[in-house]
């Protein structure tokens, strides 16, 4: 059973460079072959300062950003083995370039308890992540909603 | 791989009409090979995603694919039709398992056209299906796009 009391918990900040390399690989691994994506050369000539991000990079700030995250959760007391993505959102605020650094702060925006007709419960869960970059101008916001089944 | 060479064509807001179908993108079917590599690329390493032993153990019936690699084959279609930078929102629910050799179809429709903080938006509805027609995530976006004038 989710914690109520969890809700506008924020976890520590974590601070992650935006790497071309990155979005290149990332881009290949979902088989997109558009070259915006894999040289600066190509980006420039469609009119982009530098390498974009690609849609869902913002997911990869957060893996990779910050690798304490299951942890965290766990700490909060979700069961991160029996979790369930339920749905992912992005707004894009501002541009972010390979060079910027980012810093993204984790929160519980919100969190509920279900119960089934068998009698077994589910929790709810979204957390946001805002993004600000190097000039503290908030860049991008995610929501996350996973479903924990008990 | 997939490929788009009207991709970083500019799409300008008068090209654009309410009701309008976005050009679908048809992926390769799945393998074991992109899901190893998108774990990589993703820093998502939960084994479910490319350990079979794993799938057998929580009874998923083999590997699954990462629920945002689809939500990533709807990005790859997002930014063949607006361009990455043009996207304000992008929102997706995931509504089943993608298991390997499933061909994953995405397809989208402009849903509005409106005016805000002085740009021309559009927004949409996207979803991702398989060979069956079994939708795998269904989501929104919003985008900011260029006028001509």
């Amino acid at each position: 059973m989710f914690d109520s009391s969890k809700v506008g918990h924020s976890f520590p900040p974590f601070s992650i460079d935006v790497e071309r390399c990155k979005i290149h690989e990332l881009a290949l691994a979902i088989g997109d072959d558009n070259p915006i994506y894999h040289s600066r050369g190509a980006a420039e000539a469609a009119n982009y300062k530098d390498v974009p991000l690609y849609p869902t990079s913002p997911t990869v700030f957060h893996f990779w950003g910050n690798t304490q995250m299951r942890q965290e959760l766990v700490e909060v007391g979700i069961d991160v083995m029996r979790i369930l993505h339920g749905e992912e959102e992005y707004e894009y605020l501002a541009p972010v370039y390979p060079g910027d650094t980012l810093t993204g702060v984790t929160s519980i925006l919100s969190g509920k308890s279900r119960r089934g007709r068998d009698g077994s419960s589910m929790d709810i869960v979204t957390t946001e992540t805002r993004y600000t970059n190097q000039y503290t101008q908030h860049v991008l916001s995610t929501r996350t909603t996973f479903v924990v089944r008990s | 791989m997939t490929s788009n060479v009207q991709a970083t064509t500019k799409r300008y807001y008068e090209d654009v009409q309410v009701g309008d179908s976005i050009p679908q993108l048809v992926k390769d079917p799945m393998t074991h090979l992109r899901l190893v590599r998108y774990a990589g690329a993703s820093g998502d390493f939960n084994p479910l995603h490319t350990d079979p032993k794993v799938g057998e153990l929580i009874g998923t019936d083999g590997i699954i694919a990462h629920g945002m690699l689809i939500m990533g084959f709807v990005g790859q279609l997002l930014s063949d039709y607006v361009g990455p930078e043009s996207l304000r929102k992008f929102n997706v629910r995931f509504k089943g398992m993608t298991r390997l050799g499933d061909v994953i179809t995405c397809t989208g429709t402009v849903t509005e056209k409106y005016e805000r903080d002085g740009e021309g938006r559009i927004a949409g509805k996207v979803q991702a299906v398989d060979q069956n027609g079994d939708v795998k995530v269904a989501g929104t976006f919003v985008a900011a796009l260029l006028r001509r004038s």
